[in-house]
């Protein structure tokens, strides 16, 4: 086998040198600048999504439409939570899971949820987690009818919602009910994905990386019979996307 | 996977000849390469973007042992493991020998190119794994034991029907053909069930970022998500070439990316993975690994006519572009990368000789480089493999030419060269052509220019030269 300095000195040989050369700096990829010039384009992010949040929440539902979700502009929280319990109510839902977002407390999923007949749960656990534990949340997760998260941000320019795995956000929630229904607060959309790679740039440069990222961008589809697309093949077959104006 | 690219031209004939095949794949050109000029056409800063993947990617390769290093690094420090793999047999034994470890029972596969390159699906079941491509595509590839067909559409050729074959035991011939959100749910259906048992995963990379040693995975169907989620052991594979240095680079990549693979300006789903579960987590790997694969790339990288071909992205444009691929069809070119890109790749790879047809297999209309999203000049390396293939190469691997075509070819050469010889040659040529020729025209000519004269007439050289009919009308003149 193949040990790592024997590798890579070969590639160095392919190079035609003798030693790794540090690579001298070019302005085209970000990898030459500092954790200030990372966070400078961050916070210019931040702010932005912030100054113009009416306007990147019309672009997001646009492109989101576009995208495949199913959106709704909820005008208030009842609005809101009245849209989702209309959901559990059309898909028959029985068990339900959802995100610990602050999103979904200030819309009162859980009541509205309940309230249909259907179990909620909280994707969330304290400690470590053995392997059958984890076998118990992914079954869970399989046989639930919908699940139902928060943003961690959004991205204008294609109708994407960005979330980060972590306690109380599994990965699953997302991808394993055939419905997914996440909700948006003003202000939590960015531009385009430049801004959302600055963010992840100044967290990995701050040492606060996620363990995982998805970008969402509508249902789960495929095109792969005869070119003809069909939503819902591994992931949801259908995606909510709730936009809550701001109060 | 073993080289067929001998087979090039009958299999190339197979594929012309058949109708269906010819039906089904020209959904590569209304489909993505159609999305692809739209996608492209709507973003404006499209050029821009196209030169800065080409500087990132050139960058990252003349580069390549620094970010290699680099990336081997911070997967490591991420908790997760790196194997650095020579060839192809390595990296199988290698993944092999840890699902032994592990006890894995279901191995899920998403779509990975490289892995195609180990024939690792069919080695894991013989292993006694149960092993499942997890692309739609690839599934009824694998179901129907065949290899992809298009880097991003494998299934491309296969009509409704065929699917239904494959995916329906009860099926036959004269039963209504199922339509295409049909046969999906069915698939769905079927897979289903291996996602919730699989307890390894092995999917391919789209990047790999060098700095925080990340993986992106780039879906529309969401396996590479299921992937990264359901099984304890997640297995990664790339060829040592799919490096980009920074996160923040996602962002010009991933665009140039979907838009050309797909037309797309965003995939369903872009997956970014910084290493195993986190202890907080309540599902995600317990282990992750990184296999690097080396396998013949090392011959482009050494190779500085070849080594621009290290930047491709694998999104399948040129493919889409190319009217040759478009008629030939992506089992013509016998190994894992077809269309112009493969005819470069493929001939470095496995050897050149076998592999002889696919640069001349181009009418170098130039397409494919102007589909490039990362700016590859294909069709300069195409005619640098002809060249080889012709004279330029002393090493008779490479060069496949035979000594007669040589020599043929240097006679013309010294013929073309001088005003005496050449006067003196076309002349010989016009009188011994002359009882061929028919109004002007040669239709029906002897071996070897029969092989011009078959499909195309060739004008009749006239009997007298332009130099003296000039010279005639000249003296007429005075």
């Amino acid at each position: 086998m193949a040990d790592r300095a024997t590798f890579i000195a070969g590639v160095t040989a392919g190079l035609g040198r003798t030693e790794v050369l540090l690579p001298s700096s070019i302005t085209e990829t970000a990898s030459f600048e500092d954790a200030s010039a990372a966070k400078a384009k961050a916070d210019k992010a931040a702010t932005d999504a912030s100054e113009r949040s009416n306007e990147l929440a019309d672009q997001m539902a646009e492109e989101a439409t576009k995208a495949g979700w199913k959106v709704h502009r909820a005008s208030n929280s009842e609005d809101a939570a009245s849209y989702v319990a209309s959901i559990c109510v059309q898909k028959k839902a029985t068990s339900v899971l959802r995100s610990n977002h602050d999103a979904l407390d200030q819309i009162g999923v859980d009541a509205a949820v309940t309230n249909t007949g259907a179990t909620l749960e909280k994707t969330e656990h304290s400690g470590d987690y053995s392997q059958d534990q984890i076998e118990v949340s992914k079954s869970k997760a399989f046989s639930a009818d919908i699940g139902i998260t928060g943003v961690d941000y959004a991205i204008a320019e294609t109708g994407t919602v960005v979330l980060h795995p972590r306690s109380g956000l599994s990965r699953l929630v997302s991808l394993a009910p055939p419905t997914h229904i996440a909700v948006l607060r003003s202000g939590e959309v960015l531009d385009s994905l430049d801004e959302l790679f600055a963010m992840e740039r100044n967290d990995f440069m701050s040492g606060e990386l996620a363990g995982s990222m998805n970008l969402i961008s509508g249902p789960s589809k495929t095109a792969d019979i005869e070119g003809t697309t069909v939503t819902g093949i591994h992931g949801p077959l259908e995606v909510h996307l709730v936009i809550l104006a701001d109060s | 996977m073993k080289p067929l690219t001998v087979n090039f031209r009958s299999k190339a004939a197979m594929t012309l000849a058949d109708a269906q095949i010819q039906q089904s794949i020209e959904h590569v050109y209304t489909g993505f390469y159609k999305g692809r000029l739209t996608a492209a056409g709507d973003t404006p800063d499209w050029e821009d973007l196209r030169t800065k993947g080409k500087a990132i990617k050139d960058h990252t390769i003349a580069h390549l042992d620094y970010y290699l290093g680099l990336l081997a690094d911070n997967v490591e420090k991420n908790g997760g493991s790196v194997f650095f793999a020579d060839d192809a047999e390595e990296a199988r034994r290698h993944i092999i020998d840890l699902a032994h470890k592990r006890k894995i029972k279901t191995v899920i596969k998403s779509k990975s190119m490289v892995s195609e390159e180990m024939g690792l699906a069919e080695a894991m079941n013989d292993e006694g794994f149960e092993t499942v491509e997890t692309d739609l595509g690839e599934y009824i590839i694998q179901l129907a034991n065949e290899t992809p067909y298009h880097l991003i559409a494998p299934a491309v050729h296969k009509s409704r029907a065929d699917v239904a074959k494959l995916l329906d035991d009860d099926y036959k011939d004269g039963d209504r053909v199922p339509d295409a959100t049909e046969l999906t749910m069915m698939a769905r259906e079927k897979l289903r069930g291996v996602f919730e048992r699989a307890d390894m995963s092995v999917t391919g990379v789209n990047f790999a970022v060098a700095e925080s040693g990340s993986i992106a995975l780039v879906t529309n169907e969401g396996n590479g998500r299921m992937s990264t989620t359901v099984p304890r052991v997640h297995v990664a594979v790339m060829g040592m070439e799919k490096i980009i240095p920074s996160i923040q680079d996602l962002s010009t990549m991933l665009r140039i990316l979907i838009r050309s693979a797909t037309g797309q300006r965003i995939s369903t789903y872009v997956t970014m993975v910084n290493g195993k579960r986190r202890p907080e987590e309540e599902e995600g790997p317990e282990e992750f690994h990184l296999v690097i694969l080396n396998n013949g790339r090392q011959k482009l990288l050494e190779d500085p006519q070849m080594r621009e071909s290290l930047n491709c992205i694998r999104c399948g444009a040129c493919l889409n572009a190319c009217p040759v691929y478009r008629k030939v069809g992506g089992h013509a070119y016998g190994w894992v990368y077809p269309g112009p890109i493969g005819a470069i790749v493929t001939p470095v790879l496995t050897g050149l000789k076998d592999a002889d047809n696919l640069p001349a297999a181009s009418s170098l209309c130039g397409a494919c480089h102007d589909v490039c999203p990362v700016k590859i000049n294909i069709p300069r390396m195409l005619l640098e493999l002809r060249y080889r293939t012709a004279e330029g190469s002393t090493d008779k691997d490479e060069r496949t030419s035979s000594a007669t075509e040589r020599g043929i070819w240097k006679a013309w050469r010294m013929g073309m060269m001088g005003r005496r010889r050449f006067d003196i040659g076309s002349r010989i040529a016009s009188i011994a052509l002359k009882p061929l020729s028919r109004n002007g025209w040669l239709t029906k000519v002897p071996p070897p220019i029969s092989g011009w004269t078959s499909t195309r007439d060739f004008p009749a050289i006239s009997m007298s030269s332009l130099k003296s009919r000039l010279r005639k009308r000249n003296e007429g003149s005075k």
